[in-house]
């Protein structure tokens, strides 16, 4: 976000919200029309937060929407509450409650799963309202006579009974909503719910616990949600039973993605598209019941032309005609300078726990791993003592990457034994033992590809900086101490200062490989897994990778695996060779290179590896 | 107390529905494990199967000649909506094939209002299949009982397709594993084209065989579209056998709870969903492999 | 708070507000001055008063299903008053008949129907309404085809202060509990149907009879089942052997008709309503229900028997609002008959005729009250007076603002006597409001104010 203006964006909401009664009616909005999009807004922003920014599309939010605005009704209709806005937020936080536990449910899938899971929990939702619970609801007639609020500030009283005082009641608790969710967006929260998004299992070996901010995200969707709902009973003073129907989910997730996803300000546009479009179809161009098809196909071109819907379009534009700083000549000085990583300090592996710093930091016993009747990993006993640099070898198929994915709990062994820093760490996950101090860069990259180079090493920093899970929604990601400072220095090591504002959509080949290390070492593992960090490059980023890695091996315990040889063997002390799921030999770089099983393990495929 | 005449006819009720809703969600399910794209726009395509046939048999007045134009004709709108929108998304996230295909459903929908208006229209069954059938513990309408058979029967050409022909190992493997069928050298593009049209075509074909049991309307099928995620989730998705199972299951569980008390059908349907969530999340016949 | 506050008044568009609203200062000024202008007289501005009228035109909006379950009846609906509007501002001899002081047009004004999709959904038809009171200031409000519709839009008016008249609604509480100042009922309710029904089922079966009931799950429904229940018990000792009650949107109903099978009843009560009528009475054949058993439905639905065809309609017994064949006995109603099939290509079914001649009594009350001041119009509403509708004299009772106007019994025809493709029903009795609808207070109505 924007760091040297901070408040751009609120000053902008809040100077469009005061202009918009000034001009929107011109357009031919009617204030109630105008206090709908800022309600349908409100509900968009938290699913935005869901949608948009962790990649969650739920098909469920009507259950929210529905349960803040009926409790909220409830309350202000049939108990004689009378205060207009604790019944609001009373309503919110049950909404925020139900979702809570729903999340729990429909959290234990992602993707599709979870949209079809939300869709009929909502059914559900609806089927209860409707019937069960209709003695509170009111069934299919709703709950009319929701008073409209009223404030005595003692010297006055303000009553937001019509239309305008209903605008600026709205407009004033969207500007609010905004507010918050820019917080929550701009958090280390933010930043860990977008790599969620593009790269959940990237966000959970970095040691966040993703379930729980998948949770957090849905729980706040479903405040936004709830009360949206309880401002939409008390705006027209009567609260829907239609507000839990399958449409108002669909109508929420269309308006986002016509306003484009995860810009907080999409659903707000698209709601005001919607409504426009639908009004202009039925009352200017008098289209009957066709309004309905012909808005269906404007949404099926916009879904695909407009990819990131109307706001994302208009940043692009924006950043077309500003003319993005084209970073090319940066690019060729960063490359003609030499580069040496060994002139810059070390980042210090992290002291977890109280293991003393000698002995063996890694001890793996009995580890074996079948998939179905295939043996990928057999009976394999490794260890690696503090400060070493291991290599593992051994050709394709030898279970070198099963045994790396269990070494760092990606998945757990049918059998054997793992011990870190003397605890046992076998079956424990992978986000708990990247927050122990061991972690792996992968063998293809796992980036998070559509956040800056700077927000992808921010977000592997922050693992270490806050821990598996932490609430700070509303904490600046500026005000995490030493973040900055790592995300820079990780960035400095792996020759990506230069780089840093860059989408990782648009580094080369080699960066990413050396952005994908320097995800892993933004973490200060005491121990980094290193699959195969030379694959794929150019003999001249080679020679800079061992470099690198010779430097960030400083005072840290490392494993590689590579096919690589020369550069392995410069690197480390030791080799282990894997063949068919099991330890061959162990040893010197020296002696693995004239170990006669070696020699016949890689002969017996090809000449050419052993070289 | 049970009434044991009345739990008998249930359990059939449920079998007729629970067939129906197979095959429907086996349609949605090969779509979804072969092409990775959950087309939200399939209660559409069973709504434009029945009005398809519809139009077939007001034209012919033969019955087979509606299923088979249904059938077809669903198809063809599958291939077509492939070739000209969905293949355009199979490099885009999810959620937007889930956008591209919840706005064709609409526009499916609404097109369908826009051409024959709102009234419902029924097809009758064939001559042979009029009337009710004595089964000697209890009375059935025939035409459900062959409903049944016909059901069945699809189902049957459709696992033969699936898993006796060349193009259903394919699919299947593309299931398992589709970058491997890539690599393979296969022409991926024309099997994904052909199966999204087989899946739009269990659809279309179930839209057409329905229509004498349920008279057709633009809304027909919203609330199928509902029922038959549940069936693929309690099924696993991507799972053929899945979607037949879970489609039994949710029949029985809808037609037995309302010998109880009918306003609970859904609720206990969605509860058997969670359970099943709870319990095995990738579905009873579920692989990990797809999300 | 913000000068804009004055946008309540009405008294000046919302547009010559923002004009001067450019700058805030004047657009504070400005409504105030004009406000005292009117308020000079003893009728303050209440609603869209006076500003809705005072143009050449006066608008009315409906809130009308166009897509979804009840896309049918809602077309049919607005038909209906497009009709009324059309003979309004060409003052039509029928709109003469129902509302003699209609001179082309209300009160030297243009009547213009403005129209747009409620999808049948409470939140929807508020919304559409708001936006007609905001953009057209329009003077009255109507739509419905479910009672969830009208009871909303009951709430609304009075709320807003603006007329509303009800499109098909059946519940009880449109005019009981929800009833409202500003809203008026011409067509007839579940009660008054079962009161209407019931007589004519003992009549023609006798006492001592079983029967199933189908509901739909909410108000409406079990409203409507426990009216004709009490009744057939109470007075005929009929027995009630099962109540098989179904979402709305139920597709397929044969789980509820195998449990009808098995429960030895006579008859078949079907009070569903819309495509759920539709399908469970298709299905209750296909079961072989029917014709073993008699179906009744308490509640006729537009278009049930075109749908379902006359092959199952055939001897069911149904309760409706109006029925085209009565054209026969009541002039007016062969007008209306004819000059609706002239424009729309179909003879009417009750939901337009309920929309036309609500309209009709409307402009009628207006115009005999010279005034479009809403409490003026309301008072005109509340005399009570004997006024003409398509089927005889009928009144607006002051208590509950329901029409009390006649119920039609109709047995559906079989199909070789329907004289052409539209002869669904012959109509059996015709019985009087009068002593049909229940008290006023029955439903616990309180109409609320004027102002």
């Amino acid at each position: 976000m924007n760091i040297k203006r901070p408040f751009l964006v609120e000053l902008l909401t809040a100077a469009a919200l005061i202009l918009a009664p000034f001009v929107l009616p011109h357009l031919g909005f009617s204030p109630s029309t105008i206090n709908r999009i800022l309600i349908w807004g409100l509900f968009g922003i938290g699913f935005d937060i869901l949608f948009g920014y962790t990649g969650l599309l739920s098909f469920g939010q009507s259950a929210f929407y529905g349960t803040g605005g009926m409790f909220a009704a409830y309350l202000l209709t049939q108990t004689g509450f009378s205060y207009v806005m604790a019944a609001i937020v009373i309503g919110a936080a049950v909404a925020g409650v139900v979702g809570y536990v729903i999340g729990l449910i429909a959290l234990r899938r992602t993707g599709i799963y979870f949209a079809m899971i939300t869709v009929a929990i909502a059914e559900v939702f609806f089927f209860v309202e409707f019937n069960p619970l209709s003695a509170f609801t009111g069934g299919e007639n709703g709950l009319p006579g929701v008073p409209t609020p009223v404030f005595d500030l003692g010297f006055k009283v303000f009553e937001f009974d019509t239309d305008w005082t209903m605008y600026t009641f709205l407009a004033f608790w969207y500007f609010v909503g905004i507010v918050i969710a820019l917080r929550i967006v701009r958090s280390p929260v933010g930043a860990i719910l977008s790599a969620i998004r593009d790269n959940p299992l990237r966000a959970a070996a970095l040691g966040h616990n993703i379930h729980g901010y998948k949770l957090t995200a849905f729980v706040v969707a479903a405040i936004y949600a709830g009360f949206a709902g309880g401002l939409l009973g008390v705006m027209q003073g009567f609260m829907p039973p239609d507000a839990f129907m399958f449409d108002t989910s669909g109508q929420v997730v269309m308006q986002t993605a016509i306003g484009g996803a995860g810009t907080l300000f999409g659903p707000l546009v698209g709601a005001t598209v919607w409504l426009y479009l639908s009004d202009f179809f039925q009352n200017t161009l008098h289209l009957g019941a066709t309004w309905k098809l012909v808005l269906g196909i404007v949404f099926v071109l916009l879904v695909c032309f407009l990819r990131r819907g109307i706001v994302g379009a208009i940043v692009d534009l924006y950043g077309l005609s500003t003319g993005r700083k084209s970073a090319h000549p940066a690019q060729a000085s960063a490359e003609s300078a030499p580069f040496d990583p060994a002139a810059i300090a070390p980042i210090a592996p992290r002291r977890r726990g109280g293991a003393p710093a000698s002995g063996p930091i890694l001890e793996a016993r009995g580890l074996t791993k079948r998939y179905g009747g295939i043996v990928a990993n057999s009976d394999i006993a490794f260890a690696v003592d503090h400060g070493e640099i291991r290599g593992i070898i051994g050709p394709n198929g030898a279970g070198k990457s099963t045994f790396f994915k269990m070494l760092t709990c990606e998945v757990a062994p049918t059998s054997g034994q793992i011990m870190f820093e003397g605890r046992d760490i076998t079956g424990t996950g992978v986000s708990d033992v990247c927050q122990l101090g061991l972690t792996k860069s992968y063998q293809i990259n796992q980036l998070f590809d559509r956040l800056s180079v700077r927000r992808n090493l921010t977000i592997a920093a922050l693992g270490e900086a806050r821990g598996k899970f932490r609430l700070d929604l509303f904490r600046s990601l500026h005000g995490v101490p030493g973040l900055d400072e790592q995300v820079e220095h990780t960035a400095a090591l792996v020759n990506l200062t230069a780089r840093l504002d860059r989408p990782v959509s648009a580094l080369a080949y080699g960066e990413k490989r050396r952005l994908e290390i320097g995800l892993a070492l933004a973490t200060s593992p005491s121990l980094l897994l290193l699959d195969e960090p030379l694959a794929g490059m150019s003999p001249r980023e080679r020679v800079e990778t061992v470099a690198l890695l010779k430097s960030i091996a400083r005072g840290r315990t490392m494993i590689i695996i590579d096919h690589d040889m020369d550069s392995l063997f410069e690197l480390v002390g030791k080799v282990t060779v894997l063949q068919e799921g099991r330890v061959l030999v162990e040893g010197t770089p020296g002696e693995i290179k004239t170990n006669a099983k070696v020699q016949e393990a890689y002969l017996g495929g090809v000449h050419g590896e052993m070289a | 107390m049970i009434n044991w005449a009345n739990f008998i006819s249930q359990c059939f009720n449920g079998l007729v529905l629970g067939a129906l809703l197979a095959l429907i969600s086996s349609g949605l399910t090969i779509i979804y494990g072969t092409l990775g794209v959950l087309n939200l726009a399939h209660g559409a395509m069973f709504m434009l199967g029945g009005y398809a046939g519809w139009v077939a048999y007001t034209y012919t007045g033969s019955f087979l000649v509606a299923v088979v134009a249904g059938s077809l004709f669903v198809m063809i709108v599958g291939v077509v909506v492939e070739r000209l929108i969905i293949r355009h998304f199979y490099t885009r996230p999810h959620e937007d094939q889930l956008l591209v295909t919840f706005g064709l459903g609409i526009v499916f929908v609404e097109a369908v209002r826009f051409f024959f208006g709102s009234m419902s229209q029924t097809v009758p069954p064939p001559g042979l299949l009029v009337g009710i059938t004595n089964l000697g513990f209890m009375i059935y309408p025939t035409y459900r009982l062959a409903l049944l058979g016909i059901v069945a029967v699809a189902l049957v050409a459709l696992y033969f397709v699936l898993y006796r022909t060349r193009i259903g190992m394919i699919v299947r493997a593309g299931i398992e594993d589709s970058v491997m069928v890539d690599s393979l050298g296969i022409d991926v593009y024309r099997i994904f084209m052909l199966v999204f049209g087989i899946g739009a075509m269990a659809a279309g074909f179930a839209g057409i065989v329905n229509a004498p049991v349920v008279s057709i309307a633009p809304d027909v099928g919203e609330a199928i579209l509902v029922q038959t995620f549940v069936v693929v989730v309690i099924g696993g998705v991507g799972s053929f056998l899945g979607a037949i199972i879970g489609g039994l299951i949710a029949g029985e569980i809808i037609s037995i709870t309302s010998m109880f008390n009918p306003g609970y059908s859904y609720v206990v349907l969605f509860v058997a969903m969670t359970l099943v969530l709870v319990l095995r999340p990738h579905g009873l016949l579920g692989t990990a492999g797809r999300e | 708070m913000t000068p804009l506050d004055h946008q309540k008044t009405a008294i000046i568009s919302r547009r010559t507000v923002l004009h001067a609203g450019a700058g805030l200062l004047g657009s504070a000024v400005l409504p105030w001055s004009s406000l005292a202008a009117f308020a000079a007289e003893d009728k303050p501005a209440i609603g869209t008063w006076p500003t809705g009228s005072q143009g050449d035109t006066v608008y009315i909006g409906a809130a009308v299903p166009l897509t979804g379950t009840y896309a049918l009846q809602g077309a049919d609906e607005l038909k209906g008053w497009q009709l009324a509007v059309e003979h309004i501002n060409e003052g039509h001899a029928l709109m003469k008949a129902l509302a003699p002081k209609v001179d082309k047009g209300l009160l030297g004004k243009k009547v213009e129907l403005l129209s747009a999709d409620s999808v049948a959904k409470p939140n929807q038809a508020v919304e559409v309404e708001q936006n007609y009171i905001n953009q057209n200031k329009i003077i009255l409000m109507t739509g419905s085809t479910s009672s969830a519709v009208a009871v909303a839009l009951n709430k609304f008016a009075q709320r807003e202060k603006v007329l509303y008249v009800a499109g098909i609604s059946g519940s009880n509480d449109t005019t009981g509990k929800d009833c409202v100042r500003y809203g008026f009922r011409q067509n007839f309710f579940g009660q008054t149907a079962a009161a209407a029904i019931g007589p004519v089922l003992l009549k023609q079966f006798g006492k001592g009879k079983k029967a199933a009931f189908m509901t739909p799950d909410y108000t409406y429904g079990h409203t409507v089942t426990k009216s004709v229940n009490d009744y057939l018990t109470s007075q005929g000792g009929w027995e009630m052997v099962t109540n098989q009650v179904s979402p709305l949107g139920t597709q397929d109903f044969s789980q509820y008709l195998t449990n009808i099978a098995n429960s030895g009843a006579e008859f078949l009560i079907n009070v569903n309503w819309g495509r759920d009528a539709v399908l469970s009475t298709q299905q209750a054949k296909q079961f072989g229900l029917l014709p073993n058993m008699k179906l009744v439905i308490p509640y006729q639905i537009p278009f049930l028997a075109k749908e379902v065809g006359a092959e199952i309609t055939e001897g069911v017994f149904a309760a409706t609002d109006f029925w085209w064949t009565q054209e026969d006995q009541y002039p007016l109603a062969k007008q209306f008959v004819e000059a609706f099939q002239a424009k729309f290509g179909y003879r009417p079914e009750w939901g337009a005729e309920n929309s036309y001649v609500s309209f009709a009594h409307w402009a009628r009350m207006v115009s005999e009250a010279g005034s479009f001041y809403p409490p003026d119009v309301i008072k005109q509403y509340e005399k009570g007076e004997t006024i003409p509708s398509l089927l005889g004299d009928v009144h607006y009772r002051p208590e509950d603002h329901q029409c009390i106007r006649p119920v039609v019994i109709v047995r559906g025809k079989a199909k070789k006597d329907m004289k052409n493709d539209e002869d669904f029903w012959e109509v059996l009795e015709v019985v009087p409001g009068e002593g049909l609808m229940q008290k006023p207070d029955a439903f616990g109505c309180n109409l609320g104010d004027y102002t």
